[in-house]
């Protein structure tokens, strides 16, 4: 029963997560309209800033080294990390919001992401290069040693009060004026240009918002596992977070949600049940990729909105002030119409 | 009168092909110039080098009184410097209304503080504005398809919503690259009526590009005419129909038997 209760635990804890990780991708993609094909580079980001910043200095005689290793409590450590990520995000959209935008954006934010995952393998004083982080500090660490089930459900709740406050974020931001800038921005950026929004500028503002909640699902994964090495986060998890948006719904933050639901739970956890073979070890995990990319391109083909489309917007009205122009129309019409009546 | 508009000696090369070359005009407040020419004249590149979509290889254009050449696309709109395209641009995923709304600067839910956390103060706003960009749709008659998404427009409903959007940001001057292209005759009759009735009403400026001389005549008090992307002439268009060059580059036939010389 312990075993099962920590299991689903865990999976709830997955599920929030990968929502946080999907609502900010709606709000670079589905809002905005960027590209960002490197959406698991600034979860990394998140989780390995949180590491150094809450972990020890490196003790060079374990063979272990990373950076800083300042000690920190964990609550300022996660601020460490979200705003690490965020940092990134526009960094990234410095080079590549301001001239760029669609595919050519996309294949900059691709290759900056295999630049950071190369560069925090390769170079192992960074974030213990291929190896990865582990023992990393997690919240409430007495009773994660002692109490793993109880720990577990804990994180529940507190990935999933962290997960509504960053769908009520979310929400806010769509209905607002500036949702609606970005919306427009991801129909044209031209017209909206040369309607007189500085369009770089709010383009930036999606990246670096969109990139900080990943980072804070990315900060919420390690305190979770308190581990993370680069096979953790390789291009394929990128593809399972876009999957996930685009069955879902992209600019419906609840599609987000429920693509994260039946992608990265459902498809991604479910395939895990599958026998294993014992002659092909990888025929698992390659069938998992299979049905997944299958899933995104009958999605794509049979319902490219997504389970849950964007939603049309409603506004709070009055009636018009000149009643006839309702009955007739067009002004011309009420004009001669209204009076011949 | 003063001017709003002054294009001096204004010239645009894509590599070796000189679009504008050596341009020289002005815009007087509160009236409607067209600006017509032959196809390739660079009657588009103007617009767009006027609203900051292409980039000035020399020369300098003012607007009300301040030297724009330089200003970022975003900068000139904010000066109230609007500019419609040749082809309808409608935001098709947003519904009509939210078209308009979009474009009105200086909307208080436009910080990420205010959209988040000032949720309130930003809707009465929007309500404000919801009431004013449906007053525009009516006069636009596309008050009924305020719900829809402008993807889902006729191609003529475009060109009302275009307009429609415009005059929401509620500029100083209007830049109009044929407005009326690819519109039936009845709905010229409707759209030259409203830019007369925003020119009267509000006194906005206007630079019309456009091929129907019928709708120059009756609309624009100014005609300049561009040709191998230079000014060829200026004037009434009463004017530059006995002027030959004019004829000869643009006009020709048509001119006798529309106006009737």
């Amino acid at each position: 029963m312990s075993i099962f209760l920590g299991y689903v635990a865990t999976i709830l804890v997955t599920l929030f997560t990968y929502n946080i990780f999907t609502l900010g991708l709606n709000i670079q993609f589905g809002y905005a309209g960027i590209l960002n094909f490197t959406v698991i580079t600034f979860m990394a980001m998140g989780a390995y800033f949180y590491a150094v910043f809450v972990m020890p200095p490196a003790n060079a005689s374990n063979q272990v080294f990373y950076i800083l290793g300042l000690h920190w409590p964990w609550p300022l450590a996660s601020i460490a990390g979200i705003v690490a990520s965020g940092i990134l995000g526009y960094l990234i959209g410095l080079i590549a919001l301001k001239r760029l935008r669609s595919d050519y954006l996309a294949i900059v934010t691709l290759a900056t992401g295999t630049l950071l995952y190369g560069l925090s393998g390769d170079q192992n004083k960074l974030f213990d290069g291929w190896a990865g982080l582990f023992s990393v500090n997690q919240p409430f660490q007495s009773v994660a040693n002692n109490h793993p089930n109880t720990f577990s459900w804990i994180f529940v709740v507190i990935s999933g009060v962290v997960m509504l406050i960053v769908w009520w974020f979310a929400n806010q931001l769509y209905s607002s004026p500036l949702g609606r800038s970005m919306r427009a921005i991801r129909e044209d950026q031209d017209v909206v240009d040369a309607f007189g929004k500085n369009t770089f500028k709010v383009r930036m503002m999606a990246m670096v918002i969109g990139s900080t909640i990943v980072g804070i699902g990315g900060v919420l994964t390690i305190q979770y596992i308190g581990a993370l090495s680069p096979a953790g986060w390789t291009t394929g998890e990128t593809f399972v977070v876009w999957a996930a948006l685009l069955v879902g719904g992209r600019g419906n933050n609840i599609g987000a949600m429920l693509g994260s639901l039946l992608v990265a739970v459902i498809f991604n956890e479910g395939t895990r049940y599958i026998p294993q073979v014992a002659s092909s070890p990888n025929l698992v995990p390659d069938l998992r990729n299979i049905i997944i990319g299958s899933l995104v391109i009958l999605s794509i083909w049979f319902r490219p909105q997504g389970v849950l489309p964007e939603r049309k917007a409603k506004f709070f009205e009055l009636p018009l002030k000149d009643k006839y122009a309702q009955t007739f129309g067009g002004v011309s019409a009420n004009q001669e119409l209204a009076t011949e009546v | 009168m003063s001017n709003i508009l002054a294009i001096s000696d204004v010239h645009v090369a894509f590599g070796g092909l000189k679009a504008i070359d050596g341009c020289t005009f002005e815009v007087e407040k509160g009236t409607i110039t067209a600006l017509i020419g032959p196809n390739g004249a660079g009657k588009s590149t103007m617009v767009g080098s006027i609203a900051g979509a292409v980039s000035l290889t020399s020369g300098s254009i003012t607007f009300d009184g301040q030297e724009i050449s330089h200003l970022p696309t975003y900068r000139r709109a904010q000066g109230g410097l609007i500019r419609t395209y040749q082809i309808s641009r409608e935001f098709g995923g947003m519904t009509v209304l939210e078209n308009l709304l979009v474009v009105r600067l200086g909307q208080s839910g436009e910080s990420l503080i205010n959209a988040v956390f000032r949720p309130k103060k930003s809707k009465t706003e929007t309500n404000a504005l919801v009431g004013e960009a449906n007053e525009i749709l009516n006069t636009f008659g596309l008050y009924r398809l305020r719900n829809e998404y402008a993807s889902n427009l006729s191609g003529g409903q475009k060109r009302l919503l275009e307009l429609s959007r415009a005059v929401m940001a509620k500029p100083k001057m209007l830049l109009l690259d044929e407005p009326m292209a690819g519109v039936t005759p009845a709905l010229i009759e409707i759209l030259g009526q409203h830019l007369l009735d925003l020119n009267k009403g509000s006194g906005m400026s206007m630079l019309l590009v456009e091929h129907n001389l019928e709708v120059v005549d009756k609309i624009c008090s100014r005609v300049v005419v561009m040709a191998t992307g230079k000014r060829l002439a200026e004037g009434t268009l009463a004017e530059l129909r006995s002027n030959r060059d004019v004829v000869e580059a643009y006009l020709g036939g048509e001119v006798h038997e529309r106006i009737g010389s």
